[in-house]
């Protein structure tokens, strides 16, 4: 066999697992679209703003509905306490603010 | 083009037969190149996930959320704001909520207590999140109690467990009766913790919100696209975390792709010499050195990215997952749907390949013009 | 706004083929100069070492600029979920005025790349590389404009406001616009499609013509460009109308978006690499007189034309099949 033979099957074999990757994940939306509803109807009943991802305090838990205007959330140089809390990114968003009022 | 086509076969027959002689090093880049697109794109695949299932949970979220705000701290919604808002036109309904936190000193977490709209939990009894279930050990008809935070015991019985498909959305929610939550909070009567106004007519959300926040100067509306965007952003920031700790990375590999390519061993810098001898012309040799570097970084990259897809999806992205989801002690279990997003899978090949063909070029430029006679001879 | 991974991904690429033209740039008047194919000096030698490099880093830049026209296209249409008002790539680009110009230099580098690309190929193909100044003047002439790209992309996507709320693709591409796009939108569907298909065929014919006779060469790229902005016109006159089924959307950029199966991309794609060859076959005709190139220009330029004649015609089957396959009813 000559090398460029080999190297194209390997290179097909895994442009074939490539491509794939997207058929799994088409076909595993397509099975698990039930849950994927449930979730929704359920999160919309209940009127779920937010995830549950981080639980630890009250703008780690539910961040869209964390006060903006204060920069230290707890108290006055209450720095971070929680390791996600460092992990969510300052907000920006004025969307709804270009009125006169403070958040 | 059959000519051309049997001049490329030869050029990357006679590529893989040198690349073969020197098996050890080479495979070894083929590795440390595959495993650096097996990082990055199972960084970008778990996030892009993680983003389309918060894209999905809050597809249901009330349209606007109105927090009473008290010293720029979010406050109870008394008695009579409700009525005070009016009939605001657009609002197809407006309701107040129920909800708080309560810290649970057992498992040392944080609880989400909730009442439903419908207030459909019986007196007594809860509905809890599959995560707490989980790491207190309850289960349909458990008793449970708690204290609450005037320091009197509550007992209740658990009625059911919120479905464990659903537990990312509701890890940590105990769904409560509203008499149960309020005597339990001791929460003044007819208080409530804010409002969510649902708008028929989307086109009519932002205007609604600024006339709620000029009529009611001390409340802050939330929209539901702001709610959207700030989990959008929030996974953005992470990965974006993740890619710059992993540029250091990026960066180590191109030194090494540069330095294997610019380094050429005399034995390399010999075969070249003698393939020039031989009558090879430069475009040529430089033509074989770019067909080594294609094919590498097109095996790396198609082996990094089938990789990171089995990690993540299939395997729950062990190596990841601590810093993309981030860390709590209640925390969510849950496979995520697979989902690839095309322009991460363009970006990422473009962030593989491109970097090391630009890297190699110089390199190879310097090898391939070398006087046949001078390599030899040295 | 700017850490988004494929923008970072398409300014590294802007700024390392800027990088690697303005390395190469003092090297091209050094050719313009002193590039003397008869002499055996050292300088001479020296030179043409280089031009191995220097030509595989062009080559190399003007692929990457290929790849990053699909690059920016695709990433402007992922982005429209981040913006207000915003349906497609045409809300994203809106969001300042950066946008629209930044994708109008992306083409217009694409279109100069592939013609660069052709002389490029022909000259490396004959042995005293007649085209080397004409080359890398070309290439000094391709400078500014790839540092323009790079200039207003970085404009733009620094300049880009999340709450800016920007237009949808309705208000761009509508009958009632003023201004070019309006007028696009506002043809009627039957002289549209005649303009559309007649200008399709005339660039197929050309085209078909010079691959067999090698005559007219001219006329490929003439009649391709002509047919580029016929089929630009005739998707925002008729064919997304098919495609989205709907009688007053005129966008051309939502048909990129999933929702329509990424038709979009199985019509530009086509499109674009037929009109770059179209123009590359043009590119070649003034050297077909050079000694050194008789023999190698007329094969070349007949299979830039053949491939361009090919992507016209399966540009306009295509086109014809997604009107074909629609339920709207344009005309009786």
């Amino acid at each position: 066999m000559r090398p460029s033979t080999g190297a194209a099957a390997i290179l097909v074999t895994l442009a074939l697992a490539f491509l794939a990757c997207f058929g799994d994940a088409h076909l595993s939306r397509e099975r698990r679209a039930d849950e994927v509803v449930a979730m929704r109807v359920m999160a919309a009943q209940l009127g779920l703003t937010d995830l549950a991802l981080f639980t630890e305090a009250r703008y780690t838990r539910h961040p869209s509905q964390a006060d903006l205007n204060s920069a230290f959330q707890d108290h006055a140089l209450a720095l971070e306490h929680f390791p996600s809390g460092s992990l969510i990114p300052p907000r920006h968003e004025r969307l709804v603010h270009k009125t006169e009022t403070p958040d | 083009m059959n000519a051309w086509f049997t001049k490329q076969r030869r050029l990357i027959d006679f590529t893989l037969a040198s690349l073969l002689r020197r098996k050890g090093r080479n495979l070894g880049l083929l590795a440390v190149y595959a495993l650096l697109v097996f990082v990055l794109a199972s960084a970008m695949l778990y996030a892009h996930a993680l983003r389309r299932e918060a894209a999905i949970i809050l597809e249901g979220a009330p349209e606007v959320v109105l927090q009473r705000l008290v010293a720029g701290r979010h406050d109870l919604i008394p008695p009579g704001h409700l009525e005070r808002i009016g009939r605001v036109r657009g609002v197809q309904e407006m309701r107040g909520r129920l909800w708080g936190y309560y810290y649970d000193p057992v498992v040392k977490a944080n609880y989400t207590f909730l009442v439903p709209p419908d207030n459909g939990i019986a007196k007594g009894t809860l509905v809890v999140g599959p995560a707490l279930a989980r790491e207190r050990g309850m289960s349909e008809n458990t008793g449970i109690s708690f204290r609450s935070y005037s320091g009197e015991l509550f007992s209740f019985v658990v009625a059911d467990v919120l479905p464990q498909a659903s537990e990312l959305a509701s890890a940590d929610l105990v769904l409560i009766n509203e008499e149960d939550f309020r005597a339990f909070f001791a929460y003044p009567a007819g208080h409530y913790t804010d409002i969510a106004l649902s708008v028929a007519n989307p086109a009519e959300v932002r205007n609604i919100a600024i006339k709620l926040s000029k009529q009611l100067p001390d409340s802050r509306p939330i929209l539901r696209e702001e709610m959207q965007r700030t989990y959008a952003s929030l996974f953005d920031w992470r990965e974006g975390i993740m890619l710059a700790l992993l540029s250091a990375s990026i960066l180590a590999f191109a030194i090494l792709a540069w330095e294997k390519a610019s380094g050429l061993s005399a034995d390399e810098k010999r075969e070249i010499g003698i393939l020039k001898a031989i009558g090879w012309e430069t475009g040529d040799v430089i033509k074989m050195k770019l067909w080594e570097g294609g094919l590498i970084s097109l095996t790396a990259f198609l082996l990094g990215f089938v990789g990171a897809y089995l990690h993540v999806f299939k395997f729950g992205a062990p190596l990841f997952a601590p810093v993309l989801k981030g860390w709590a002690v209640l925390y969510p279990r849950f496979d995520l749907v697979p989902v690839i997003d095309g322009l991460q899978v363009a970006t990422l090949f473009f962030f593989t390949v491109f970097p090391y063909m630009a890297a190699v070029l110089v390199p190879i430029w310097r090898a391939a013009v070398t006087d046949p006679d001078a390599v030899m001879r040295s | 706004m700017i850490f988004q991974p494929a923008i970072i991904a398409l300014l590294l690429a802007s700024a390392v083929s800027v990088a690697m033209l303005a390395a190469a740039a003092p090297f091209a008047f050094q050719i313009i100069r002193q590039w003397d194919i008869s002499s055996g000096s050292e300088r001479q030698l020296q030179l043409e070492r280089r031009t191995y490099l220097f030509s595989t880093l062009a080559v190399f830049v003007m692929a990457t600029q290929l790849l990053a026209l699909l690059l920016f296209v695709f990433n402007a249409d992922k982005m429209s979920e981040m913006f207000v008002g915003a349906m497609c790539a045409v809300g994203t680009l809106n969001v300042n005025p950066w946008g629209f110009p930044a994708l109008i230099a992306q083409m217009a580098v694409f279109f100069l790349a592939a013609g660069w690309l052709a002389v490029n190929h022909v000259d490396t193909r004959a042995p005293d590389y007649p085209l080397v100044r004409i080359k890398y003047a070309a290439m000094l002439v391709l400078l500014p404009a790839v540092a323009a790209v790079l200039w207003l992309q970085l404009q733009y996507f620094l300049n880009l406001r999340a709450d800016v709320i920007t237009s949808c693709c309705g208000s761009l591409f509508s009958e009632d616009t003023k201004g070019l796009t309006g007028d696009m939108a506002a043809l009627s569907p039957v002289p549209a499609m005649i303009g559309f298909y007649t200008s399709l065929a005339i660039a197929f014919a050309t085209a078909a013509f010079h691959a067999q006779t090698k005559r007219g060469g001219y006329w490929v790229a003439a009649t391709s460009i002509a047919a580029f902005v016929a089929a630009i016109a005739g998707i925002i006159a008729f064919v997304s109308l098919y495609l989205y089924e709907h009688p007053h959307h005129h966008c051309p950029f939502c048909i990129l978006k999933p929702e329509y199966d990424w038709q979009g991309y199985w019509l530009y794609v086509p499109l674009f690499a037929a009109t770059a060859c179209g123009i590359g076959a043009g590119a070649v005709q003034p050297f077909r007189n050079v000694e050194s190139l008789k023999n190698v220009i007329p094969p070349v330029s007949a299979r830039l034309a053949a491939i361009a004649a090919a992507g016209f015609l399966i540009f306009a089957l295509i086109a014809t099949v997604f009107v074909v396959r629609s339920n709207l009813i344009l005309v009786e």
